[in-house]
């Protein structure tokens, strides 16, 4: 049976959400996304610049096969802020899909968890497909999963840390307790990162510093595309149990 | 006429949103519009009438994480 990652009845073709933020420019990011195969690609939405209209409209960029868009509410503070920008993601047609990013905390921009998990419940209400930020939390996150979100994404470090996973226990926990996909967002670093966060158990990570800001971002794409494969297959097979001893290996004359 | 475009006044001489949306020289399929808080959908911009004092936001994707 093929080992695909499904989200609200919608199978994907990668295990990978990459983030279109913060790349060297649009060639790099073009190439980046290409290396990786990701299908989900996460946006934010802000004010047009008036001035200069050309400057940032991110999809004049993106290139090439039909991608799946995740639109993120970064910049709310509130679950009201959230919705609002969940909604005007809606109106662009491209996608019912949101990312809930609530945070008030502009240093660690850890998320809101009270006001994340009012509004999942408002906007699953209203038929979005609801994938909530939120820090990792294994009660929290339950929660996030009761109130209608089609899958839940735990943080494994603060965003654009590069820190890694600081506490595997909650993700481990979290991934035994939720039904819907778990996907690690934020704060990977590196590839090695990305493996950890899937023999964990996740079903997917979300990065973009990790790739963005790779001294080769491209290089980076296609060895974080490699993790996740390698990740989900160490998972699947099941690791040996940590000991203290050792064991051998070889026959004892 | 004034109206207050994403948090900037400016003196225009227009009737409807997609006036405005032109005037600005935006992607149609890009942008997202809301006036005093309300979303317009882009089917309905040719036939919504900006007043004098209205507040209009326009919003697009820009790269994100």
């Amino acid at each position: 049976m093929e080992d695909k990652l499904t989200i609200a009845g919608i199978q994907l073709s990668s295990r990978l959400f990459l983030g279109t933020g913060r790349y060297p420019n649009p060639y790099v990011q073009n190439q980046a996304i290409e290396a990786s195969e990701a299908e989900v690609l996460t946006f934010a939405i802000r004010r047009v610049n008036l001035s200069d209209s050309s400057e940032d409209a991110i999809l004049q960029h993106i290139e090439g096969k039909s991608f799946r868009y995740l639109p993120n509410t970064s910049g709310a503070t509130t679950a009201k802020e959230a919705i609002r920008i969940a909604r005007l993601a809606k109106a662009s047609g491209l996608s019912n899909w949101i990312k809930i990013e609530i945070s008030d905390n502009e240093k660690t921009l850890m998320p809101d968890p009270i006001e994340t998990l009012k509004a999942t419940e408002v906007l699953a209400q209203e038929g979005f497909i609801v994938l909530p930020y939120t820090s990792d939390d294994p009660g929290l996150c339950y929660r996030l999963q009761e109130a209608g979100a089609a899958a839940v994404m735990p943080g494994g470090s603060p965003i654009g840390t590069g820190l890694g996973i600081l506490n595997p226990y909650n993700i481990e926990r979290i991934t035994e307790q939720l039904n819907v996909p778990v996907i690690v967002d934020a704060g990977l670093g590196s590839a090695s990162d990305v493996t950890k966060a899937m023999e964990l158990g996740a079903e997917g990570v979300l990065l973009n510093t990790a790739i963005a800001k790779a001294r080769n971002p491209v290089k980076m794409a296609e060895a974080v595309k490699h993790a996740i494969n390698a990740g989900r297959l160490s998972y699947l097979a099941g690791r040996i149990p940590k000991k203290k001893y050792a064991t051998a290996s070889s026959p004892i004359l | 006429m004034n109206l207050l475009i994403n948090g900037e006044t400016y003196h225009l001489d227009v009737t409807t949103l997609k006036e405005v949306v032109t005037y600005f020289g935006l992607q149609e399929g890009l942008v997202v519009t809301e006036i005093d808080g309300k979303i317009i959908d882009r089917s309905k911009w040719l036939n919504t009438k900006v007043e004098d004092g209205m507040t209009i936001e326009l919003v697009h994707f820009v790269g994100g994480g």
